[in-house]
């Protein structure tokens, strides 16, 4: 727990937000690299091992595919496993699993398999190419894993909930950068935050600024920002990334006009670009001009600070974006 | 930019030494065996229910196979069948060292046991046929037919995909202090693959009561033995896990049973995983429409000889288990049982799209 006793930090949350299930459920366990001795890569289940013992909080050897393969047999057998996966840029050595065991295992059989698999994801820590990818895109792309993306302090305990009560295999990212970044006051609700919602974080009327994760602290501090220079910027926090309420989106868009889309991943085939589509084909009518993207270059994620801000979304660069779209 | 240069000095190709198998005493030290040279059991010793079992297990097999077969050319099918041809005393031995309860994570020619288990064979035929009778109504095909209401999964084609699936099972059996093992098959083409080693080494390490069963069938679509591993065995890589290792005759009913059996026990008694190897051959090609051009006409040959059918059905003759008129029988029944299958399988309907995209999420 942070120091401040009144307060919790996204980091905090993801802990309690596991604490708290486990507690409730006893076909919750935990499996991962260094989550049971170690307490976990980032100290997220500090403790755990100790409250639950070894047969609820398991460590593996370094095998991504095989403890992402085993948390989908467990899973078929009525178990609910959190897998945590080190770094989100390893996810990539279970793809296997995820793609070919989990993601279509329901709609061909009619058998569920509700895995949670959680990773801390995300860049501006300097940690280079392979320590700092954005990986929704990947996994966006095949019918059957959501993907939820805490952008809040505030929602990272509910959303938690929800993915490891969730029947399906769930995709939980978390920003790194914003582990001990973001806090809130007092203690994190329990209560589940439904996947597939939405969250309008801000009302404006003159540009919609749909983001998550990183891209929603990011989003609210400028629009405060711009605030002051007379432009209001609507900020919708996607929370669930897939399933996506578009809705919520285009309910603002109608409002507005403008589309800036934030996120922390390239723009060349991020997320944003299906986001985008959708817009125009579901509110064309509406749109004052072509909807934005800012991401990421397409380049992999560089170590040296100079060339990571180069890289990732800048604060002046996303300010200046929304500004100019605003006005024009 | 980067500076490296990418300099790649021109190799021969070095061929592999041939590995040398070690003894048997150094072998049996390493908790490794080789029963396969082992003279026969004398069925007039064992248990004459077990045995009529086991020889009903292999006929109903080679007789729904032969239908397929027929059903592959006359052109019933959707596409290719995977021949289990020769391996029905694996599939067979298998199911029955293994009770109900336990999971099966099986791969493409272990039809033996689904049928064992209860499956009906017009379901194994329709997946086959794209038929909304498949266990997945059609959505997936071919092997893909395993149903979790006889505790047995449905793996994806990507082999051995099934194996950190079975691990998994085998954790939740042990998790919930269940009396179960689970059984993981793979081809000996599997056994390269990343999943292999995980999935076994993840089992020893955490004690897990998974069997993983390796039906070495002499070739992987084409590759041959030889080009797949230098290891003298697959059951002997069981010793860089630190686990038990069997290598038996897979053609050999009996001797798989006794073998999965020590195998099944360890695991059910919380000794950890077993590896079992069955040696056979792979008969027809990968799948029909493949002619298995690669394979040397003598080795056909030689092993046409060891039919696990025919072998069982001499000694069963033999020992006296059961006479003559009563293999007639059971040979005429699981023949007629397969064309009635084939008769339903014909009969079904095709799935109704229209609920195609329901289903991606489960509730």
């Amino acid at each position: 727990m942070s120091n401040d006793a009144n307060k919790y930090t996204y980091l905090d949350a993801v802990g309690i937000g596991l604490d708290s299930e486990m507690d409730a459920d006893p076909n919750v366990f935990l499996i991962g690299e260094d989550v049971g001795q170690f307490g976990g890569a980032f100290k997220v289940t500090k403790g755990f091992l100790d409250k639950f013992g070894p047969r609820r909080v398991v460590d593996t050897p370094i095998a991504e595919t095989g403890l992402a393969g085993l948390a989908a047999g467990a899973s078929l057998v009525g178990l609910r496993p959190v897998v945590e996966f080190q770094f989100a840029d390893f996810i990539s050595c279970a793809f296997d699993p995820i793609i070919n065991v989990m993601s279509r295992h329901h709609w061909r059989t009619g058998d569920a398999m509700p895995v949670t698999m959680r990773a801390p994801f995300g860049a501006r820590l300097r940690a280079g190419p392979t320590h700092s990818q954005s990986v929704e895109a990947f996994f966006a792309h095949v019918p059957g894993i959501k993907i939820v993306m805490p952008g809040r302090a505030e929602d990272v305990a509910g959303l938690l909930i929800s993915c490891i009560r969730d029947n399906n295999p769930t995709l939980f990212l978390e920003n790194k950068y914003l582990y001990r970044r973001l806090s809130a006051e007092g203690t994190p609700s329990l209560e589940p935050i439904p996947l597939g919602k939405a969250n309008v974080v801000r009302e404006g009327s003159d540009v919609t600024l749909i983001t998550y994760s990183a891209g929603v602290s990011q989003g609210m501090e400028i629009a405060d920002e711009l605030a002051a220079e007379g432009v209001s910027v609507e900020v919708i926090d996607l929370r669930t990334v897939v399933p996506m309420d578009i809705e919520t989106v285009i309910e603002s868009v109608k409002k507005t006009s403008k589309a800036v889309v934030l996120h922390e991943d390239t723009v060349h085939l991020g997320m944003g670009a299906e986001i985008a589509s959708q817009i125009q084909e579901k509110a064309f009518w509406y749109l004052d001009q072509p909807v934005t993207r800012i991401g990421a270059l397409n380049t992999p994620i560089p170590t040296s600070p100079t060339l990571e801000d180069a890289v990732i979304p800048q604060p002046e660069q996303i300010a200046d974006t929304l500004r100019k779209v605003a006005r024009s | 930019m980067p500076t490296g240069k990418n300099s790649r000095s021109k190799k021969t190709a070095e061929t592999s030494s041939t590995a040398q198998q070690p003894s048997a005493e150094a072998l049996a030290s390493l908790n490794i065996k080789d029963t396969s040279s082992n003279p026969p059991a004398d069925l007039k010793e064992r248990d004459a229910t077990l045995i009529k079992e086991l020889y009903e297990g292999v006929i109903k097999a080679r007789a729904f196979e032969d239908r397929m077969h027929a059903m592959y050319r006359s052109g019933d099918l959707l596409g290719s069948y995977y021949s289990g041809n020769w391996h029905e005393a694996i599939s067979v031995g298998m199911i029955a060292a293994m009770t109900p309860d336990d999971y099966l994570c099986p791969l493409h020619r272990d039809v033996g046991a689904h049928l064992w288990r209860g499956m009906p064979p017009e379901q194994i035929m329709g997946s086959f046929m794209g038929k909304s009778i498949a266990p997945t109504g059609g959505r997936d095909g071919t092997l893909h037919y395993g149903r979790l209401d006889l505790n047995t999964y449905n793996p994806p084609s990507h082999i051995p995909a099934n194996f950190p699936v079975s691990i998994g099972m085998a954790f939740a059996a042990k998790y919930r202090g269940e009396d179960r093992i689970s059984m993981a098959i793979c081809g000996d083409g599997s056994t390269s693959r990343a999943d292999f080693h995980e999935s076994v080494n993840m089992a020893a390490a955490m004690g897990l009561p998974c069997v993983f069963l390796i039906q070495n069938n002499q070739y992987a679509y084409s590759t041959p033995l030889k080009m797949q591993s230098a290891s003298s065995s697959f059951a002997i890589k069981a010793v860089a896990y630190g686990i038990p290792g069997t290598k038996c005759d897979g053609t050999d009913v009996v001797a798989v049973y006794d073998a999965v059996k020590e195998a099944v026990d360890h695991a059910r008694a919380g000794k950890g995983p077993f590896i079992i190897e069955a040696v056979t051959m792979r008969m027809h090609g990968h799948a029909e429409h493949d002619p298995a051009d690669y394979v040397p006409k003598e080795m056909f040959e030689e092993w046409s000889k060891k039919d696990p059918v025919e072998l069982i059905e001499k000694r069963v003759l033999e020992a006296g288990v059961l006479s003559e008129d009563e293999v007639k029988e059971i040979r005429e029944a699981a023949r007629q049982w397969a064309i009635d299958a084939r008769k339903i399988a014909l009969q079904a309907e095709f799935p109704d799209p229209s609920d195609i995209e329901e289903g991606i999420y489960a509730d």
